[in-house]
Parts: C-alpha cells; sequence; structure tokens
C-alpha cells in the first residue's frame, strides 16, 4: 500500500477534506469499534488541535506533512495530562504529569493523537488478553487474538482507525501483533528513539515502534522520533533516512536465514513451506541466499524472559501506591504494598515478578541471571559474526497463525515459546521490521545494528518481489 | 539480616510462589553451555561512559506537572497528602 500520510497530507492541502471531519471521522470509528483496541479516546484534545490545523490551512499558511495527521498511543505512553494506565487495575486512574520524548517530537510535528490504545499490562503478554479493558480481537478475525503487547495499536492501524500508531517492542510486542493483523511495525535499533516517558517493562530492551500500512509511513514517522535526548543517556544520534535512499537494494547482495527457526518441530507447516517459496523468490532476483545457524529457540526464549523478568521485578517495584496508583489500605505500611500489589497486578504480572525476584536473589543470581546475560553476550556476538557474511536476516515472525482468544492464557509457557522469532533480535538490540508478506504472519527484516535504513530498502525490494 | 527471604517478601506479593512454567525457562538456563561465563569481563557493555555522563541539572517542574502530581497521590485529608503508617522493626 501507497503511503497514507502523503496522500492525507496532500488531501488536506487541496482543501479536498477538512482536518477536524477527518478526525471526527476516525474518533466516531474508535468509539464503535469492537475490537477492544481503546482505553481513552482523547476527542477534546484531538478536535482542538485539528481546529487549529483547519484555522492555518484557511489562512494559507504551509503545513508539515505530519500536520493532521491522526495516531494512535500505546497506553504505556505518557501524554501530559491524559489516562496512562498500562491497562492495569494498579494504574487506571493515573494521569501522565509529563509527555514521552518521542510522542512529544509527534506532536510537535503536528499529529494528531487520539486514543490510548489497548495492549497487554505493562507489556507483559503476546496476545492482548492480559488487560483490564477486555481481549483485543484480531482485525482480520475477531475470534482471534490481536497479539501483543501492541494489539491495540496493530487492530487500529488495520483497521484504519488511525493512520500510524506507536507501540512498544520489548520481545517482539510491536512486530508480532503487527504480523498477525497484516500491517508494518519496526523496531528500531534499541536507543534510536528516546524511550524517556514509556512506562518501562525490560530497560535493556525496551523499545518505541511504529506500526502503519506502508513503508514510507514508517520512515517518516521513525525519522521524526529518533534522535539524541538528554532524558535517556542510552540514545544516539542517527542521520535522516532519506525517501530516496530506500528505493534501491543494489548493496543488498547475500541475506541469511536461521535454519533451526524452519527445520523446528514447532513451525506451522504453511508457514514453513510459504517462507521456503519466499527464499525461492530471493534467490530468483540474484541474490545469494545462505542457511545460518543460531542458538535454539529454547535458548532465545529462556534468556529473554530472565533477563525481561528481572528487569521488570525492579521496574515494577515501584508501583506500591504509596505516591500514585490505587492504593488498598492495609495494617502499616510494608501491608499496604503488599495488599496493593497483590489485588492490582494481573496473574502474568505477578509471574514475571516473581520469577524476577527468584532469579535476582541470592543463590540464584549467578546460576541464572548472570549466566543469562553471559548467554545474551553470545547471542549478540553470533550476530556480529553472521553480520559479517550477510546484509540482511530474513526470518519468519511467529512460528504459527494467531490462537484463539483464551487459549494462550491457559499456557504460559506456550505463549513465552510462541516469542522464538522475535526474542533474539531483541536481545541483540537489532533494528527488524515486520512485513505483510511471504507468511500468513508476514517476515522480518533484520540488519545490524543502527542499520535501520537497510532494513527498509530491503523491505521496498520485498514489496516488488514476493 | 540473615533472615531468609522468600518471593512473596521480595515482591511484596502476597501469597507468592515461584511458577512452574517459568521454571522451566529457568532449567533451560542452567543446563545451558556458554562459552564465556564472565559477562563482566567482556566488551559488551551497554552502561554509559564515564566521559558521556550528563551532568546534574535541576529542572523546576510546571505548575500543571506538579498539579497532576498532587492528583495522583492516592489519599487527601485537611489538605494533607497521606501515607500508610510507619512501622519500625
Amino acid at each position: 500500500m501507497d503511503s497514507q500520510i502523503h496522500k492525507i497530507h496532500q488531501q488536506l492541502v487541496n482543501k479536498d477534506i477538512t482536518c477536524t471531519a477527518l478526525v471526527q471521522e476516525k474518533l466516531d470509528a474508535l468509539k464503535q469499534n469492537t475490537n477492544n483496541t481503546v482505553n481513552s479516546l482523547l476527542d477534546n484534545l484531538a478536535l482542538d488541535l485539528a481546529a487549529k490545523v483547519d484555522a492555518k490551512i484557511a489562512n494559507g499558511e504551509t503545513i508539515g506533512l505530519l500536520e493532521g495527521i491522526p495516531f494512535g498511543i500505546k497506553d504505556v505512553y505518557m501524554v501530559q495530562g491524559t489516562y496512562t494506565t498500562a491497562s492495569s487495575d494498579l494504574l487506571k486512574n493515573y494521569k501522565s504529569a509529563y509527555t514521552a520524548t518521542a510522542i512529544q517530537k509527534l506532536l510537535d510535528a503536528g499529529a494528531i493523537p487520539l486514543v490510548k490504545e489497548n495492549c497487554d499490562s505493562f507489556g507483559h503478554g503476546s496476545s492482548s488478553e492480559n488487560t483490564i479493558f477486555g481481549a483485543v480481537k484480531n482485525a482480520i478475525n475477531p475470534d482471534l487474538v490481536g497479539g501483543g503487547s501492541s494489539g491495540g495499536s496493530a487492530v487500529n492501524v488495520a483497521k484504519d482507525y488511525t493512520i500510524f500508531s506507536i507501540g512498544g517492542d520489548t520481545g517482539g510486542s510491536v512486530r508480532q501483533p503487527a504480523g498477525y493483523n497484516n500491517v508494518y511495525g519496526l523496531k528500531p535499533t534499541y536507543g534510536r528513539i528516546s524511550r524517556f516517558g514509556l512506562m518501562a517493562y525490560a530497560s535493556s530492551t525496551d523499545c518505541v515502534g511504529p506500526i502503519a500500512k506502508s513503508i514510507e509511513d514508517i520512515r517518516i514517522v521513525l525519522n521524526v522520533m529518533s534522535g539524541k535526548d538528554f532524558k535517556d543517556q542510552t540514545t544516539y544520534a542517527s542521520a535522516e533516512i532519506t525517501q530516496d535512499s530506500i528505493l534501491t537494494s543494489d548493496n543488498i547482495k547475500t541475506v541469511g536465514y536461521f535454519k533451526n527457526f524452519i527445520e523446528s518441530d514447532a513451525i506451522d507447516a504453511n508457514i514453513k513451506a510459504d517462507f521456503l517459496a519466499a527464499i525461492e523468490k530471493i534467490k530468483a532476483q540474484g541474490i545469494t541466499v545462505k542457511a545460518l545457524d543460531f542458538f535454539e529457540s529454547e535458548t532465545l526464549v529462556s534468556t529473554y524472559y530472565t533477563l525481561a523478568m528481572a528487569e521488570t521485578a525492579s521496574n515494577l517495584s515501584r508501583l506500591d501506591g504509596t505516591n500514585y496508583g490505587n492504593r488498598i489500605e492495609g495494617d502499616n505500611l510494608k501491608d499496604t504494598y503488599a495488599v496493593t500489589r497483590s489485588e492490582n497486578f494481573s496473574e502474568e504480572t505477578k509471574r514475571r515478578i516473581v520469577g524476577g525476584n527468584q532469579v535476582l536473589s541470592q543463590g540464584f543470581s549467578d546460576e541464572i541471571y548472570l549466566k543469562g546475560l553471559a548467554i545474551r553476550d553470545s547471542i549478540a556476538d553470533n550476530f556480529e559474526t553472521d553480520f559479517n557474511e550477510v546484509d540482511i536476516i530474513i526470518s519468519p515472525v511467529t512460528p504459527n497463525t494467531p490462537p484463539k482468544i483464551g487459549d494462550s492464557l491457559k499456557d504460559p509457557l506456550a505463549m513465552y515459546l510462541s516469542d522464538a522469532y522475535t526474542v533474539g533480535f531483541s536481545l541483540g538490540q537489532l533494528p527488524t521490521l515486520t512485513v505483510p508478506q511471504g507468511t500468513a504472519t508476514g517476515l522480518q527484516i533484520t540488519a545490524a545494528k543502527n542499520n535501520d535504513e537497510l532494513v527498509l530498502k530491503f523491505a521496498n525490494f520485498l514489496k516488488d518481489t514476493i | 539480616m540473615s533472615k531468609i527471604m522468600t518471593v512473596d517478601i521480595l515482591s511484596s506479593i502476597k501469597g507468592a510462589q515461584p511458577s512452574e512454567a517459568v521454571n522451566k525457562l529457568f532449567e533451560v538456563i542452567k543446563n545451558a553451555n556458554t562459552t564465556n561465563n564472565n559477562t563482566f569481563n567482556n566488551n559488551r557493555n551497554n552502561a554509559v561512559s564515564l566521559d558521556s555522563l550528563r551532568d546534574d541539572v535541576v529542572i523546576e517542574s510546571a505548575s500543571v506537572e506538579k498539579q497532576i502530581i498532587i492528583e495522583n497521590f492516592p489519599k487527601e485529608k485537611n489538605g494533607y497528602l497521606v501515607v500508610s503508617k510507619v512501622i519500625e522493626e
């Protein structure tokens, strides 16, 4: 699909539509939607901003490319004065005191925020069922999950309720729902976009990620949000990716894939066949394709969850109902902490906090947590070696098609293992894009660190190839 | 201080128990072979270098930010923000 942003921009400039009418239409669609994608609507804010854009156009002033473009925000981003619940009971009445850097940059560019979007509570899940707002229903088949944790964001884009949405990806939370709903979803290189104002899940892999219906829209939004931020010391300065620079992919000569992903017993037969067919089409274009060795899926998933749980146990320890959150009074301070956390966290969030405290506690940290860190280093080394041999790595996004609503919650281990193809790239902090092509749940395109541009180039190549 | 702390105490979650699903993940890590067992002696340090640490600066919050922080406070009595009874052990 072509860029929605360019199309709407032109319609606004030509006065074919008004921004107010556009925003109202999207708000109405969101309000009526039955996919459970909305935690709260930002209707007053959005309509005020739309009126300003219309006034500017009426006065003959020039508007920027993102000015007046409606977008959605996963409900884990701070936007001053809006409810930011992380889809949790604990923060169901919490209002952001400030605005996240990535979102502020979009607001500064004139984009219009419509909605705080449903997701797994604190990002804890792969199906967007772990939420107090009701399970997000898949855009293509509402009996199936929307994917997670950024499920509401991916479904809103797929259903055209938002032009683009900003998700958060810690272990696949943008890429997997994008795959489940047939849209594009990018996890940029770690540190390319500031995490300031993104509610922390696992800080060493948390990434801000755009979801959209075209590569061009992903590029536009990525450029606006990228850059070094004083408030997030892990950010780095990056060059703008120009529209022309991603049109040709002549410098991509070699593509790799992980053979153990494809030879696994866990992969769906159709996804496997479709992936191998895609490989053949890439070869037919004169590109060399190499089968690469990689870590077993179980090792990847276990390493990711060990580290993510340890980090989330630390990050969520601040949520005790003292300064904010749904405090439930106990007999004394400690009891208040415990009752507040016991009553307000979901089962999945508790499971992860407890797991994290287990691996960080004395006697376990050496053989589990520190060993997990060592395996992560080996995984990163492995990627470094691979990218000396290949320009791009492609992989399926998920081993299976989306499960039915209700199935994932019954079997947490199966849910963790369903992240087998996404978590490795998170641990490597690599730029990875889901494209809605190749298999029923799409393909992932990965490049070396800081090479987000090459990922978008290859996506353009694939669009015309398969 | 030698008291053993169980996960429910460490997590401040009443009755919390280690989960079977999560323990299975940890078993995989325990049994994994690694070529590098000492993560502190390698070059994959994600921490910001001392030279690039930013200076400490005091930034005054906007009044709207302060107002929202007060609004978010769970309990108020006679104009004071109330915390739970603190006990000393």
